[in-house]
């Protein structure tokens, strides 16, 4: 495959949602990890081609919000802009869209990302509301209006949760949490096992937390008087199992082992990064950080999404020719603690990889190789983002430790496993 | 009546003449029967009156007088950004007296016809509208006005020592009221399309393109009528015009006669016969015309628009779009917001990310403050904010057109960031500082490429003040002057270029002067005293009062800088150290020669012998500001006497009614 270098990043800080971001929607989030992108890497704007952005939860007032973006962040008028979409794993397909693009000769410089304010998901009415909203707006004449009003009952006007949708299944309508507990049930991961995963993710991140420092840009958040936002806020250096034990299941009431802390966060936060391709790179003399040098996407059951890293790992270590051993950094999102301690149960174990539908184990994922500075279980997970942070992290640890390859693997709501190997330049 | 005297004066000379063809108008009848007239000036972007065009437009006035098919009457311009301009500025200042009559007559008696022919009249206005032309259309029964961000309506006269004498001090009164009118004719302010629509002047606002339709379906809805004076106004005129007139004394002291004399005007003639009040305004205008005043401020006039337009002589300007800003302190934060509100992208340096905060937050405040003046949209806020990144990590500006450091005023650390910037920017990235007094050549030549050094001197507050010193060492290039004197026009700011000396013009003089006060005050004279002094002379704040805004640790640190530069020469005082020691920096600090929030409400009222002191105090204080111009012209600091008074008026609000210095010879 054709590498695609990258050249440059930036990310906000990624901040729980509520929290210090909640006053920016995924525009503002966005806008400013491009500006800071630009900004960072002292490049010229026009030499982008065009600006490829993932969300998941598209504002309402800004369809094609890449498009947005890239206007509102001082790219030229002339340079085009499309978003794109692939649920978890959006922030990863604005990279690999980018590649496909490149590869067909559609462009040679682009400004990627991925950005989600989990703090602006849209509340909606529901359907009998909205028709009975339609009626009275048709209405006409005092007894036809009076009439429509006196339709509605108390519980048209409460909200339809935007973010809960986003986060259940419309096929097999199952919520995220819920295929995380199938898993558990199904692979015998106990509630300690992945508290003991939650726990490290925050010690690792806290270990981590000068490193992390360095990927995010600080932002200004005008309000009453200007909070400067300097680091991420979701990491909890002082968790512990105690702490942990004593939230309570959120999925299944009854024998439920999935809880707030040991899944992701429900964050806010945009990341960008300038790809390019090879002659790019030399042509304007740039320094890469990495390059992209094999992806894919897989599908499996959408119960049972969390498994997707399993496949979507086994297929690009193959089209890559490279084993897991070959790798020196793993990144799987951490959806939920169980999600990814089943994953690595598939790739051991003989029986689990069947059961995810490999013929064969990938082979052992050892404790240190995987998530080295803490997850989305410590950093949060805005889900249109991730997939870019992913790469981020994963090109900074090569940088670091001069070793040479990478693979990101996320899970994707709706059956889908994104897999990605980076290495160094 | 007059008028046929008038007439006799328009009409004679026309019926010689009126198969002659039309070379600034066009006039067309459409098979409506409507009469369209269209201001086209030959060989100009801008449509003016003078004698020519005022005689071809009563051509056409005739036309469609003769044509009894003809039902109604739209004015129009052709130009892109102008409806028409005003008067021709350059003949009227060199009009002999008569001229000057005849040219007042002719406008009178035009606008007079206009406004009596019976049909209905409307003017589509896109583009500026000032002074005569606006006394045009209020001779129309109905004004619309384009959404163009280039239309902009006002009566500005008495802002270059004349008053409206085609009418307007007549007619607007009559068509808004005699305190809106008032406030327009007397401030010279220029209203925007939405506001020209709130307050009455226009019926409509239009984009450009529709402003045909819309006129055309207004035409069945105008009436031809002529408006007559507000009762109400008539009944309260003397209350309204004594209200005025106290506002007006506050602000200006007496030194410029127009704006009285146009008070007095507006106050009567609409409330008399149109030939009556003619001959108000006429009077008016040829009594202040050929003042020396009204010479020297649309002389004045002249200089702001040639240094607001001209280009720098020799080299090649650049146009500059980004710029980053170093420092984002009261002078980075003020010039990064109007930088940014002129549409280029602004990155904001700073090594304390609290600073870029609080830069931030003063920028917020700024463009809040606007909002609220309804001077910009939620969109314009917006999108200036937008521009505008704030960075603290050492980012490459090798992309950078230009860079402007506005850090603390001290060699040593000023060294450190061009050093610093040198490594980072490119070989040709202008460097610039934004000192007050420092030597931009010392500066310049501790970094390699020292012709891409340049002074550019802001004035704080950066949103209100026009003047921009450009500050040039033997180094500077032409290529980045000239590039820098186009970028500050672009601003919206006024430059004067000025070589490299201690204080530039504008603290050379200003410091010293305010150094003198703070001496006088030593002496025993109160602060109160040497600032009503002053603002009879016709400055607009007092030196002790200036001194608390600038801070007198600022006005000090100048002091020793030019004290160092020319020893001996200035007022020693240790009273201004003993106050910093104390903590006294003025307003900042809520004390300095008065305490804050300020009472306001004393007014000391003066005796004979204080009158007699305050005297002394303008001759010592005047004096010493002439002296210190004086000798920056004999040193050829500037390039003209013309620039030192300019930039000594844009920067401190020196009263262009004082001739500082004799005319340069060019």
């Amino acid at each position: 495959m054709k590498p695609l270098f990258i050249i440059a990043a930036a990310r906000t800080p990624f901040a729980r949602a509520g929290s210090s971001l909640a006053s920016l929607d995924a525009v503002d989030l966005g806008k400013s990890a491009v500006s800071s992108l630009l900004v960072r890497s002292g490049i010229d704007p026009h030499v982008v081609d065009e600006v490829i952005f993932g969300c998941v939860g598209q504002p309402a007032n800004a369809q094609n919000i890449a498009r947005v973006i890239g206007l509102r962040a001082g790219l030229p008028e002339s340079r085009p802009a499309m978003t794109v979409h692939r649920n978890c794993a959006s922030g990863l397909e604005a990279l690999t869209t980018a590649h496909a693009k490149m590869c067909a000769g559609q462009g040679e410089v682009f400004v990627v990302g991925g950005t989600e304010s989990m703090s602006q998901m849209p509340l909606y009415f529901s359907r009998r509301a909205v028709d009975k909203f339609t009626n009275l707006g048709k209405a006409k004449g005092f007894s036809e209006r009076f009439g429509a009003m006196t339709a509605f009952r108390s519980a048209d006007f409460s909200p339809v949760i935007g973010l809960k949708l986003g986060l259940t299944d419309p096929v097999v309508e199952m919520n995220m949490g819920e295929t995380a507990e199938l898993l558990a049930r199904e692979f015998c991961i106990s509630r300690e096992e992945q508290d003991e995963f939650a726990l490290s993710s925050h010690r690792k991140a806290a270990a981590a937390a000068a490193a992390l420092q360095r990927e995010v840009t600080p932002m200004y958040i005008v309000g009453k008087g200007v909070q400067p936002v300097l680091a991420d806020n979701g990491i909890r250096p002082d968790s512990s199992m105690e702490k942990l034990g004593k939230l309570k299941p959120m999925f299944a009431r009854e024998n439920g082992t999935v809880t707030a802390g040991n899944s992701s966060q429900i964050t806010d936060g945009a990341v960008s990064l300038l790809v390019a391709s090879e002659e790019a790179v030399n042509h304007h003399g740039w320094e890469p950080i990495g390059k992209m040098v094999e992806y894919t996407y897989t599908g499996c059951d959408p119960r049972r999404m969390g498994l997707g890293p399993v496949r979507a790992m086994d297929a690009v270590l193959h089209r890559a020719g490279l084993t897991l051993d070959d790798i020196d950094v793993v990144e799987i999102n951490e959806a939920f603690a169980a999600q990814v301690l089943a994953v690595r149960q598939c790739l051991k174990n003989p029986a689990s990889a069947r059961r995810a539908g490999l013929e064969e184990p990938l082979g052992d994922l050892p404790e240190a190789k995987l998530n080295p500075r803490g997850g989305s279980i410590a950093l949060g997970h805005p889900v249109g983002a991730t997939g870019a942070r992913l790469v981020l992290t994963a090109l900074d640890q090569l940088r670091e430790s001069k070793a040479q390859r990478a693979l990101v693997s996320l899970c994707i709501g709706g059956g889908q496993g994104g897999a990605a190997i980076l290495e160094r330049v | 009546m007059k008028t046929h005297l008038l007439e006799s004066l328009v009409i004679h000379p026309e019926s010689e003449h009126s198969d002659a063809p039309l070379k600034h108008f066009r006039l067309e009848v459409d098979a409506d029967h409507w009469a369209w007239i269209t201001f086209d000036m030959a060989g100009s972007s801008a449509n003016v009156w003078n004698t020519t065009t005022l005689r071809e437009f009563n051509h056409c006035l005739d036309h469609v007088v003769h044509d009894s098919s003809v039902k109604g009457l739209f004015i129009r311009s052709a130009k892109d950004k102008v409806f028409i301009a005003g008067a021709d500025l350059k003949t009227l200042r060199s009009s002999a007296a008569r001229k000057l009559e005849e040219l007042i007559d002719l406008g009178q008696a035009t606008f007079n016809r206009l406004a009596s022919m019976k049909m209905p009249k409307i003017a589509l206005i896109h583009g500026a509208c000032v002074g005569g032309g606006l006394e045009l259309t209020l001779a129309c029964d109905a004004r619309i006005a384009s959404d163009s961000d280039y239309t902009r309506l006002g009566l500005p006269e008495t802002q270059i020592g004349l008053i409206p004498a085609w009418g307007g001090s007549t007619r607007l009164p009559k068509l808004l009221g005699l305190p809106k009118a008032l406030d327009l004719i007397l401030t010279g302010k220029l209203l925007k399309p939405s506001e020209a629509k709130r307050v009455g002047l226009v019926s409509a606002v239009a984009p450009r393109e529709h402003l045909e339709t819309v006129a055309k379906k207004m035409m069945s809805e105008v009436e031809h009528e002529m408006p007559v004076a507000r009762f109400r106004d008539r009944l309260f005129a003397p209350f309204i015009a004594s209200k005025a007139r106290s506002v007006l004394h506050h602000k200006m002291r007496g030194l410029y006669a127009a704006p009285f004399r146009a008070l007095e005007v507006v106050r009567r003639a609409p409330f008399t016969s149109m030939a009556k009040a003619m001959e108000l305004e006429k009077h008016a205008i040829l009594d202040l015309a050929l003042t020396p005043e009204t010479e020297r401020l649309i002389d004045f006039f002249f200089r702001k628009e040639d240094a607001s337009k001209k280009p720098w002589p020799t080299g090649v300007a650049l146009t500059v779009h980004d710029v980053t800003v170093i420092g984002a302190g009261v002078m980075g934060s003020g010039i990064a917001h109007w930088i940014a509100t002129r549409g280029n992208k602004v990155l904001m340096q700073d090594i304390s990310t609290e600073s870029l905060g609080k830069g931030i937050e003063r920028i917020k405040g700024l463009l809040d403050e606007g909002l609220k003046r309804r001077a910009i949209t939620k969109q314009n806020l917006r999108d200036t904010m937008d521009r505008i990144i704030p960075e603290h990590e050492r980012v490459p500006l090798n992309h950078q057109q230009l860079v402007i450091e506005a850090a603390t005023e001290s060699m040593g650390v000023k060294k450190k960031i061009f050093a610093d910037l040198a490594a980072r920017a490119s070989n040709d990235t202008i460097l610039a500082t934004n000192t007050s007094a420092l030597s931009v050549r010392e500066l310049a030549e501790t970094v390699p490429h020292p012709e891409r050094v340049i002074g550019l001197h802001f004035f704080n507050p950066v949103h209100r003040m026009p003047l921009v010193e450009i500050i040039t060492t033997p180094h500077t290039s032409d290529d980045v002057i000239a590039t820098m004197v186009s970028f500050v026009q672009r601003l919206g700011k006024v430059p004067v270029v000025v070589s490299d000396s201690p204080g530039f013009i504008v603290n050379r003089i200003l410091v010293p002067y305010l150094m003198e006060a703070v001496h006088l005050h030593e002496s025993g004279v109160p602060a109160e005293l040497i600032d009503e002094a002053m603002l009879d002379y016709g400055m607009p704040m007092g030196p002790m009062r200036l001194l608390d805004e600038i801070g007198l640790d600022v006005a000090a640190h100048v002091g020793r800088t030019l004290d160092e530069a020319f020893p001996g020469r200035f007022a020693k005082t240790s009273m201004i150290h003993d106050m910093i020691s104390q903590g006294k920096l003025g307003k900042k600090t809520g004390e300095g020669f008065y305490t804050y929030p300020d009472k306001h409400s004393h007014h000391t009222s003066f005796s004979e012998a204080d009158h007699h002191l305050m005297e002394r105090v303008r001759e010592r204080l005047g004096g010493l500001i002439g002296e210190e111009a004086r000798r920056i012209s004999e040193e050829g600091i500037a390039r003209s006497n013309e620039d030192i008074e300019l930039a000594m008026t844009l920067g401190t609000g020196f009263p262009v009614l004082r001739p500082l210095l004799s005319p340069s010879m060019h």
